[in-house]
């Protein structure tokens, strides 16, 4: 029944009231002549309403001439009557084509790019590489080749070991994976001397493989051997092998810092102010206004305003929020000054020693001067030394 | 005259087994549930009402009973009713 009712709608159609005192006569004559109507209803005791085919309209009158009704058009619906109107509408047309055309336009470019994945790179040098390669904001979409940029992006970032471009709607997701930095394996059957990898007091060495030259308790430099893999023994040929050792060392790390007792610092004083402005494309659009205050703390957020799911288009508001600050004179005590001094040695710390490494003893000791307090710390560690190194030349 | 070819059509029809509908001219009158009926083969709406819609058909006049009863669509060959049919009749 739908497509009876599509069809009407295109061909356009009336609805009509007809009056009459031979209602019947009037629609067995009309069917009689080739007429279709449909959806009569009776309106009256002498009215019916009903619906017409357009084209027919002009083959009713002889028929209500005839039957003595008289006939009304209520209203005319279909396609040919709401392009009609359309036309009367000019402006109104015109700008719904434009507006259509436009939204289809803008669907085929690309308007924001994301990097996933990244953990050390920073996802804006993967962004610049990927711009270079042609894939930027505001790009169509049938202009670039994802697969020749993946390959391209990996070529050129040597750190990466994956790089998958997604496109969804009118955004690009760009998915790295990089490169896990992993330490020159020496196989099995290479021979290898053990190093140490740091200067310290050999704690305990235990000599899987291979021939220890030192003993517990010996001081030894960076870079000195430990256990060798040449092994040379009396009345045989000198052998090559594979050294093992678990070796576990003393070692010292130092570190100063300095706090100066007069600090400066800033505070918030609650007042703040927000800018507003549009960014069409990488226009910023918006009177530039001055900051009302000689200090500040500046935040900055973009947000698109007009996005259908995937489809973003490139349209941004801009706020930013600037927040007063107010400098505060601040002088330490010389017990303030000192735990700020440890905690940033701690901190520092923290980032030197290895996994598994032990911390024995700490020391700190604290310099007071007249207008800071200078903080030297010597830590005693307890760590694998160990390095293996391949013998190179045979 | 007539009577004796409608005779003979049917006898004809019964032997042969042909639908009765195409060969004897007579209403095909087809109930959907208690909204919907349809006649083919009929000869025009003799009364038209809310109510009540009397159809001519070669074989009497068939009458539809029912409430907010409306002629769906009508051509030469086929009307469809639609509304609340309370009985139908010759």
């Amino acid at each position: 029944m739908i497509i009876i009712r599509l069809w009407n709608f295109f061909r356009g159609y009336a609805i009509i009231i007809v009056e009459g005192l031979k209602i019947e006569r009037f629609i067995n004559m009309a069917i009689s002549n080739g007429i279709y109507i449909w959806d009569i209803k009776k309106q009256s005791y002498t009215s019916i309403s009903a619906k017409i085919g357009l084209e027919n309209f002009g083959r009713m009158r002889e028929i209500v001439r005839r039957t003595d009704c008289t006939i009304e058009i209520k209203e005319k619906r279909g396609l040919p009557f709401m392009w009609k109107n359309l036309k009367r509408h000019k402006l109104f047309a015109a700008s719904v084509l434009i507006l259509i055309v436009t939204i289809y336009i803008m669907c085929s470019y690309i308007w924001m790019i994301e990097v996933v994945g990244t953990k050390n790179i920073d996802p804006k040098t993967v962004l610049e590489i990927v711009n270079n390669e042609g894939l930027k904001e505001g790009v169509r979409k049938s202009q670039f080749d994802k697969h020749s940029i993946e390959n391209r992006v990996l070529i050129k970032m040597s750190t990466l070991s994956w790089v998958g471009i997604q496109i969804r709607g009118t955004k690009a997701t760009i998915e790295v994976v990089e490169k896990r930095e992993e330490p020159e394996l020496i196989s099995k059957q290479d021979s290898c001397d053990i190093v140490a990898s740091k200067s310290g007091i050999i704690n305990k060495i235990l000599v899987l493989n291979g021939d220890g030259v030192v003993k517990d308790g010996d001081t030894v430099k960076k870079g000195q051997v430990l256990v060798t893999g040449t092994i040379i023994r009396e009345n045989t040929e000198t052998r090559l092998v594979h050294s093992l050792a678990q070796i576990t060392a003393r070692t010292w790390y130092e570190d100063a810092e300095e706090m100066e007792l007069q600090q400066i610092e800033y505070k918030e004083t609650g007042r703040e102010a927000t800018h507003y402005m549009l960014k069409v494309l990488n226009k910023e659009i918006g009177l530039k206004k001055s900051v009302p205050y000689s200090e500040y703390n500046e935040t900055r957020e973009e947000k698109n305003i007009i996005s259908f799911g995937d489809y973003i288009f490139p349209v941004k508001l801009i706020s930013n929020k600037f927040q007063e600050l107010v400098k505060v004179p601040k002088t330490l005590t010389i017990e303030q000054a000192k735990k700020r001094c440890e905690e940033r040695l701690d901190e520092r710390l923290k980032l030197q020693l290895s996994e598994n490494a032990v911390v024995l003893d700490k020391k700190i000791v604290y310099y007071e001067e007249k207008k800071s307090v200078k903080a030297k710390i010597t830590v005693e560690i307890l760590e694998e030394i160990g390095m293996k190194k391949r013998i190179d030349g045979k | 005259m007539k009577k004796k070819s409608y005779k003979i059509k049917e006898t004809l029809s019964n032997a042969l087994e042909l639908p009765k509908d195409l060969i004897l001219d007579v209403a095909k009158v087809t109930l959907v549930g208690n909204n919907s009926v349809t006649v083919e083969n009929h000869k025009g709406i003799l009364e038209y009402n809310e109510n009540q819609i009397r159809v001519n058909t070669c074989g009497g006049v068939l009458i539809v009973i029912g409430t907010k009863l409306n002629i769906k669509s009508i051509i030469q060959e086929e009307i469809t009713i639609t509304g609340e049919i309370n009985s139908i009749g010759y």
